[in-house]
């Protein structure tokens, strides 16, 4: 029998060889499975990324081609990355500040802030096919759409929402901030409920007003949180799909046409898996580039509780 | 008191189960412990066993079922099987390609006349040429514009060749139509589309039926789906979107350009038809916002649905008007046998089945909501009501009709560049003339790149 005091000097060293294998054994199950069904895609993928491969033939090597059509012939792919690009940072700088805003509201005491916070949450377990199909028709060019309906009552439209190239993109922009509010807002009203009330006490005391406690105190406070909700968001962000999807497929003229969903038409409508492989890999380095750049950024603007 | 199960002894059972469970689920069908596959009918020994595969979509499913089991009927009992291998339309094409890959395509199923060269070129399909020619199959009686997508020569970058092999056979008549609102005519005092009308007939009638307080327009088209894959006008003004060889951009083409410039001064300048949907899913004159469009065949039980049974119908499409041509296109969904088949003759026998009169017919009788592409089986199926005028359509398809033009080798990826480029006057009103130039350098640039993927 192992004794605890053994356990505790050296709890590898002394364990029996079969425990290492009885563990092994346990976790080879899962450990397959991922694997095979995403280890193995991913490499292959990579692989097709450096192909000529339509699914019938076999995958045909030719190198860096994929890569230098993308970015050098393909007229396409550079307007998918603009488009892409301008969604990520419009809604994830307004989402993240819409969000911060509501989460400081909710966290006013008030009457009903139970039934506001529930109001304010409920976009996110609304199915977000279901929701950008809604969206579709609000943003409705005639009367029937509650939009343009609203907007005539101070004499502007109808607003081609999502028939204007100029309008299609901010159409999307402003359902997609709609659809996350609630996700964010939340996070960040646990970040606000985590701030010690010992330091507005004490800036209180100092003689700071509103805005200073604001600026001093809450936005470090919440630094961490900030920095979450930016990430997180920014991924999310690059990789959408489904809301552009469901209401204009791209459309008109490509205004709304993203990274993923260009790579999805690519791979499944053109057979060009290996130009589409090669964009998904752009897609994960380029993430993994932003998102290496904010954790270096990180150090200077977010603080954790003990260093404030 | 019972001994504990140890860890050694725990491990080896759950292996133990683990193991077994994993043989079962691999084993061959039939083996204890596995159930048998769902068919429609107990097969008997010996009996000859079919893969159909094909994509489903509203009614569709009941109407193959009848038709292959009428197949199964004319067959001594028990002989074949088929099993029926039905996928919702937009992940059909997926699966097949993954089928196709894996290889393990099915015998024979749905053919898709854009995918043919393709398919074709790289050995998938099964030529029927000799097996045509052996069973005497009517393809006289075929509209010739449907047969022609089906026809492929060796180093053509396109189908319609005259002396091309037959790589599928078409099944029905998918053409275009020209529906006008006859509510909104009357309200408007205007007259009803005739045979004579032209393009400028029906310029004047769009105009005045445009009523910009009922946010009401006279005329509704799809640009991309009617103009650029159809090429409904452009063909008509004798213009294209490719050059007859395939090799080189055709929008800078008299007719082609006569023709787009036509509509986007139509949506742009005269304000008289409604600039385009992103998603062309919305069909206005169905929602009753156009007084006329023109749309697919298929759009007809929807239309007496949204416009109202007897409140709309149909015309020849209007001519040009110095050409005089109406030319319409005809696409046809239709059937291929697989190279791969291990029944071919018995995959050719149920195609020739499907798209021959014994087939159609029963096709037809079931209300189909596309006729059939053997113009004397569809006879009552153009003599129904709604609309009034339904024989228009077949006779406009007699007229003037061509094979769709949506069939060149990688067509679709051509489009989905020039497509947006061309796309956007339409849409936003800017500048067709820069429009034009730029979708023809990129039609230009993309079948350069389609050439040398189709010779490597």
């Amino acid at each position: 029998m192992i004794t605890v005091k053994r356990l505790q000097a050296h709890p590898l060293k002394h364990s029996r060889r079969g425990d290492g294998l009885t563990a092994w054994l346990f976790v080879a199950p899962i450990l397959l499975g991922i694997l095979i069904f995403a280890v193995y895609p991913i490499v292959f993928s990579l692989y097709a990324s450096f192909t000529r491969w339509n699914l019938i033939n076999p995958p045909v090597w030719n190198g860096l081609e994929n890569y230098i059509t993308l970015f050098t012939k393909d007229p396409t792919f550079p307007l998918t990355i603009q488009n892409t690009l301008l969604f990520a940072l419009c809604t994830v700088l307004i989402g993240a500040f819409l969000s911060l805003l509501l989460a400081l509201l909710m966290n006013i005491k008030c009457t009903g802030q139970n039934f506001f916070r529930a109001l304010i949450f409920a976009p996110i377990i609304v199915p977000t096919a279901a929701a950008a199909l809604t969206w579709s028709w609000l943003y409705e060019p005639s009367s029937a759409g509650i939009i343009n309906a609203g907007l005539k009552l101070f004499g502007i439209g109808p607003v081609p929402w999502l028939n204007n190239t100029h309008f299609a993109l901010w159409a999307i922009i402003i359902e997609a901030i709609w659809a996350q509010l609630g996700f964010n807002a939340v996070i960040y009203l646990a970040g606000l409920q985590s701030i010690p009330t010992e330091y507005y006490e004490a800036a209180e005391i100092d003689g700071a007003n509103t805005v200073n406690k604001f600026i001093h105190i809450t936005l470090p406070g919440i630094s961490p949180i900030t920095f979450f909700v930016l990430v997180t968001s920014i991924i999310n962000a690059i990789q959408i799909f489904d809301i552009p999807w469901v209401m204009t497929q791209g459309g008109p003229s490509n205004a709304t046409q993203m990274i993923v969903m260009y790579l999805y038409v690519n791979a499944f409508r053109l057979q060009r898996m290996g130009l589409a492989s090669a964009m998904g890999y752009i897609v994960f380095i380029a993430i993994m580039i932003i998102t290496f750049i904010n954790f270096r950024l990180s150090k200077m603007w977010v603080f954790y509780e003990e260093t404030i | 008191m019972n001994k504990p199960l140890s860890r050694r002894e725990f491990l080896k059972t759950s292996l133990a189960v683990s193991g077994a469970a994993l043989l079962a689920a691999c084993a061959p069908k039939g083996m204890p412990g596995t159930s048998a596959p769902a068919t429609k009918a107990p097969a008997a020994a010996g009996a000859k066993k079919l893969v159909f595969s094909t994509y489903i979509f509203q009614d569709f499913q009941t109407a193959m079922d009848k038709v292959i089991d009428g197949w199964i009927a004319t067959k001594p009992a028990g002989s074949v099987t088929v099993e029926r291998q039905y996928t919702d339309g937009p992940t059909y094409w997926d699966k097949l390609q993954t089928q196709i890959a894996a290889g393990t395509p099915p015998d024979c199923g749905i053919s898709d006349y854009g995918r043919l060269v393709s398919y074709a070129k790289d050995g998938t399909l099964l030529s029927l040429t000799d097996r045509i020619k052996s069973s005497n199959f009517p393809l006289d009686k075929f509209i010739p514009g449907a047969l022609a997508q089906y026809r492929w020569k060796k180093g053509d970058f396109d189908t319609g060749a005259p002396d091309g092999d037959y790589f599928g056979l078409p099944g029905d008549a998918q053409s275009q139509i020209f529906a006008y609102n006859k509510t909104m005519f009357d309200a408007a005092g205007v007259s009803y589309p005739t045979d004579d009308w032209t393009w400028d007939d029906l310029r004047a009638a769009a105009i005045k039926l445009t009523d910009p307080s009922k946010n009401q327009y006279g005329f509704y088209m799809d640009p991309e789906a009617e103009m650029f894959l159809r090429q409904i006008f452009i063909a008509a003004a004798g213009g294209s979107i490719y050059s007859p060889d395939s090799k080189s951009s055709g929008l800078a083409l008299p007719g082609t350009t006569e023709a787009l410039t036509w509509f986007w001064n139509l949506i742009w300048k005269d304000k008289a038809a409604m600039p385009p949907y992103s998603k062309p899913t919305d069909q206005p004159f169905a929602q009753k916002k156009v007084a006329m469009t023109v749309e697919g065949v298929w759009w007809i039980a929807d239309f007496d649905k949204g416009v109202g049974t007897g409140a709309w119908d149909v015309a020849l499409l209007p001519k040009h008007p110095k050409t005089g041509k109406r030319t319409t296109s005809v696409e046809s969904d239709g059937w291929w046998v697989f190279e791969g088949s291990k029944e071919p003759d018995l995959a050719w026998d149920l195609v020739q089945y499907l798209a021959g009169p014994t087939g159609q017919k029963i096709f037809s009788g079931l209300n189909y909501i596309i006729p059939s592409c053997i113009p004397t089986v569809a006879t009552d199926w153009y003599a129904q009501k709604p609309p009034d005028h339904r024989s228009k359509i077949l006779d406009n398809l007699n007229m003037d009709s061509a094979k769709i033009a949506f069939t060149g080798y990688e067509v679709a990826t051509v489009e989905n560049v020039y497509g947006p480029i061309l796309l956007k006057p339409f849409f936003d009103g800017s500048d067709l003339t820069q429009a034009l130039k730029d979708a023809g350098d990129a039609v230009n640039s993309e079948l350069t790149t389609a050439w040398a993927d189709y010779n490597k």
